[in-house]
């Protein structure tokens, strides 16, 4: 036999024999070809490129992560895949193939599934490349671009990424085959069987972490705040998982093993004893699908909020349709900014409602002891600090339609989150509330970042005062009002408003900043972002699916092989087959259920976590976000119960 | 008292496309005492463990019946089984079949909490067996701690501690040194003497020797019987070589 054909023989045959394992692994690795492929197209198609910028950023942040989990996944599976064929490369290094021939057949067995892979996956994802283009268009509310395309940069990228990835997998594999001794790989599988120790200070440990996580997520009140802490409590709550499946879970069966009564019964004896093993080999891969589960049932919730909520949102960052902001108009500047803006709507053949016009002072300040301080900001950024709308009283007066009259030392206030005891201070000045406002009509909704919002009427002689005694701010003037007709004629409108709002700041001769704000030119930035969030939230839902998924059957594989000796016993010592089917039910079930429960508790704590976040995005809805997250929870618990019925049939089948 | 009854037992084995038919027992009879010890002896491919799994009620027969107190097992129905078996075999096993996952005590409860026995019963249970069998220090070890020859003696407790009719014993001393082996076989007769009916099945000259009947088995039959009577065990050793050698330069029966 020539040597040369030797080799790519025995790979062959070792793909095909070893299917059960090997199918799963070529399929996943064609199914993350075909998804990087297709991020790839999305990312750098001429066709996506004119959709949006976001919506670009988007997608190559979609490419980097796609194809980063792509890499630590196959390698996984690849780890797990081994492990299961040492005995196998053991027996062929005693019947006297040498490191170097086993070095020559696992070459060519990747080589074999690079390629398988390459072909495959690419083919699929460009087949599928257009469907899922559509699906983005519709996701992002634009026009589906015609024509059919492939994407070159996409072909290349996948190729130079998996070629790598399998390069390290090989030479990972050559390592440890190098490394290895024959006698271990025979045992392969078998070492190990000793009984874990309970490792206490991790156990406890984990359970602080996870509390510390938790704690964090339940206390956060500010969104901004919320961003960085949310960080630190996944973190947290990753690590706090990592340890309780591995520590405590082995820490609390055996405490339930140390109570006879509970322990030495027919129902509890065989499960406990078998997690105490079970929970040593897999707590690992149980942590990882907790996790994973996690992150899917986070994303594709908060996405789909975030897109179902798209309505909402703009409706809170705009409480009229059109705002206008005028920045310190003097003089007469108010009013012809005004009658400007009414002329192009009239001349638009258009008409305005539900207007509000007021003259303000807003600044950003801390609040400290009901005194706001010397320094008046223009903006912030600091979640404790407040926003406040300071008003004259006889623009408030204005407003209401009645006469306002407040002495020097007096205010009224309205109060977001905060409570104010009868007075406060502000610029050096105390200031009496004779009266707090339950509502004010050009600010809706509270859906800033900011908690702490005031609004302020004081005298008009104060009010110039404060306006004068500082140069950091300068007072505003706030016009925003509805307009009827099509999006498009709104959108001319706005268009033709603004050259007249240039033509009146030329001929008032004032520089002052004008700006408008239009809910209809906001939508379509907003749509495609957040369909373009949806889109990579339900993408990388459905990687992190398949990843869950393959851990899943590769596990009940591992563990019905473990197990098969172990119930053989069980029989001859005289347990019935319903019997054993009830026990390895009963593990089976809980060692399945255990992260997805574990996932739906980190779910119901990050829970007002995420309300804070989407707060970013002006989403106040938090009926709709717990909807959107019990059906993703429902959707997701309903596939994973069919895996586990398919996969529990595999392990059955191994057992008995 | 006969305990044990086998009748006219028939095993046919059909090859996985059915066209081949193995013969592995053509016609088993024998009886066995309360309180006896007996052991069943044959090359590799007579039919030894073929009888030993049907006399576990783990296999069927394909004829005969076997008869324990005067009740066939064939008539046990499949469900009962495995409770049949816990109540009424001990088995020791050459490979001793521990579960690694369990510490000796907890092997040796195993088929008592199956049997849903109370804690309190199993701990007293245990005492007189674990010290008559001098694993009592052992007790909460894993079998991965210990000897094979202790591995061993813990398999005979888990099998002692259902009290059952009969103890079947496959090859037990098969993975133990000589040592080991010949400590083991005076756990056997001391366990023997004390009333239990033990059925052996043994490759192991010496391990027959200890026996009170031999029983021979060749091409799936008794080929011939030997009874201890007065001898001591170094003459039983002489008598099954002698017998052993007949059967292989194919003596005809009764030699």
């Amino acid at each position: 036999m020539r040597k040369s054909a030797f080799y790519p023989k025995l790979a062959v045959q070792n793909i095909r024999r070893n299917k059960q394992f090997y199918l799963p692994f070529i399929l996943t690795c064609i199914a993350t070809t075909a998804m990087f492929y297709i991020m790839c197209f999305l990312a750098y198609n001429p066709a996506t490129e004119g959709l949006h910028e976001a919506l670009y950023f988007i997608m190559q942040l979609g490419c980097i992560v796609v194809g980063f989990f792509s890499a630590i996944f196959l390698f996984y599976t690849n780890s797990f895949l081994m492990k299961r064929r040492q005995k196998e490369l053991g027996l062929y290094n005693i019947l006297g193939m040498g490191k170097g021939n086993i070095a020559g057949v696992l070459f060519f067995e990747t080589l074999y599934v690079t390629l398988i892979t390459l072909v495959c996956g690419i083919a699929l994802g460009i087949l599928l490349s257009k469907l899922t283009l559509l699906v983005l268009c519709k996701l992002i509310a634009f026009s589906v671009p015609y024509g059919f395309e492939i994407s070159i940069k996409g072909i290349l990228y996948s190729v130079y990424l998996f070629c790598g990835i399998f390069l390290v997998i090989l030479i990972s594999n050559l390592v440890r085959i190098k490394l290895s001794k024959p006698i271990e790989l025979l045992r392969g599988g078998n070492v190990g069987e000793k009984e874990p120790k309970t490792k206490w200070i991790l156990a406890i440990l984990g359970v602080l972490a996870l509390g510390a996580g938790y704690w964090i997520a339940i206390v956060t009140d500010a969104p901004l705040q919320a961003i960085l802490l949310f960080f630190v409590a996944v973190l947290l709550v990753i690590i706090g998982t990592y340890l309780l499946f591995t520590a405590s879970s082995i820490a609390i069966l055996k405490r339930l093993r140390s109570r006879p009564n509970y322990y030495y019964t027919t129902r509890h004896f065989i499960p406990v004893s078998g997690m105490i093993y079970r929970m040593k080999q897999n707590a690992v891969g149980l942590a990882n699908i907790c996790i994973l589960a996690t992150m899917v049932l986070v994303m594709v919730s908060g996405t789909v909020c975030l897109y179902l909520g798209t309505a909402d949102s703009l409706k809170n960052s705009f409480p009229t349709e059109l705002i206008v902001t005028v920045s310190a108009p003097t003089g007469s500047a108010r009013d012809d900014f005004r009658s400007a803006i009414d002329k192009s709507v009239t001349d638009s053949g258009l008409e305005m409602s539900n207007i509000t016009d007021f003259y303000s002072l807003s600044f950003s300040t801390k609040l400290e002891n009901a005194d706001f301080g010397d320094t008046l900001h223009a903006y912030t950024n600091q979640t404790d600090n407040s926003n406040v709308y300071l008003l004259p009283a006889s623009e408030y007066g204005r407003m209401l339609g009645e006469t306002i009259t407040l002495s020097p030392n007096e205010a009224f206030i309205y109060a977001d989150n905060s409570q104010l005891d009868g007075s406060f201070s502000l610029l050096g000045t105390d200031y009496k509330i004779t009266r707090e406002l339950v509502s004010f009509p050009a600010i809706s909704k509270q859906a800033t970042l900011i908690p702490y919002r005031f609004i302020i009427v004081v005298a008009d002689d104060s009010f110039t005062e404060i306006c004068g005694a500082q140069t950091l701010v300068a007072p505003d003037w706030y016009y925003g009002f509805d307009l009827s007709g099509t999006s498009a004629q709104k959108i001319a409108c706005c268009d033709a408003m603004e050259s007249a709002m240039g033509n009146t700041a030329i001929s008032s001769g004032s520089y002052d900043y004008t700006h408008i704000a239009s809910i209809d030119a906001g939508k379509t930035d907003v749509y495609a972002m957040n369909g373009g969030f949806l889109f990579l939230g339900l993408f990388l839902g459905l990687i992190f699916l398949i990843a869950t998924v393959l851990i899943i059957y590769y596990k009940q594989l591992s563990e019905g092989y473990d197990d098969k000796e172990r119930f053989e016993i069980m029989q001859k010592v005289g347990l019935s087959r319903p019997e054993i089917k009830k026990a390895i039910r009963s593990q089976v079930l809980v060692v399945f259920f255990l992260p997805l429960g574990m996932a739906v508790v980190h779910i119901a704590f990050a829970f007002k976590m995420i309300t804070k976040l989407l707060l970013i995005f002006n989403l106040t809805n938090v009926t709709l976000f717990a909807v959107c997250t019990l059906a993703t929870v429902a959707v997701f618990a309903l596939i994973y119960g069919v895996v586990y019925m398919l996969t529990a049939k595999i392990y059955y089948k191994i057992v008995s | 008292m006969t305990l044990l009854e086998v009748k006219n037992l028939k095993k046919t084995y059909a090859t996985r496309f059915g066209n081949v038919k193995v013969q592995a027992l053509t016609n088993v009879n024998f009886t066995a005492e309360k309180g006896e010890y007996i052991a069943i002896m044959g090359e590799s491919g007579s039919g030894k463990t073929t009888l030993l799994n049907i006399l576990a009620t783990l296999d069927r027969p394909t004829g005969g019946e076997v008869v324990l107190e005067g009740k066939s097992t064939l008539l046990i129905p499949e469900r009962d089984l495995a409770s049949f078996r816990r109540d009424n075999l001990g088995f020791v096993f050459q490979d001793f079949n521990l579960l690694d996952t369990f510490s000796l005590r907890d092997n040796i409860f195993l088929p008592l909490v199956l049997a849903g026995k109370g804690h309190k019963e199993m701990s007293e249970r245990i005492i007189p067996i674990s010290y008559r069998l001098g694993i009592t220090d052992i007790l909460d070890k894993f079998p991965y701690e210990i000897s094979g020859g202790q591995k061993q003696r813990c398999a005979i407790a888990r099998a002692l501690i259902t009290n059952p009719r009969i103890i079947l014993a496959d090859e037990p001393t098969g993975a133990l040194d000589s040592h080991s082996a010949d400590a083991l076989l005076e756990v056997f007769k001391d366990i023997n003497s004390s009333g239990q009916t033990i059925l052996m099945v043994t490759h192991s000259v010496k391990a027959a020797s200890n026996a009170g009947r031999v029983l021979f088995l060749r091409d799936g039959e008794i080929f011939n019987q030997l009874y201890r009577g007065e001898r001591t065990n170094d003459e039983m050793f002489g008598v099954i070589s002698d017998t052993l050698t007949a059967m292989a330069t194919g003596g005809d029966k009764n030699a």
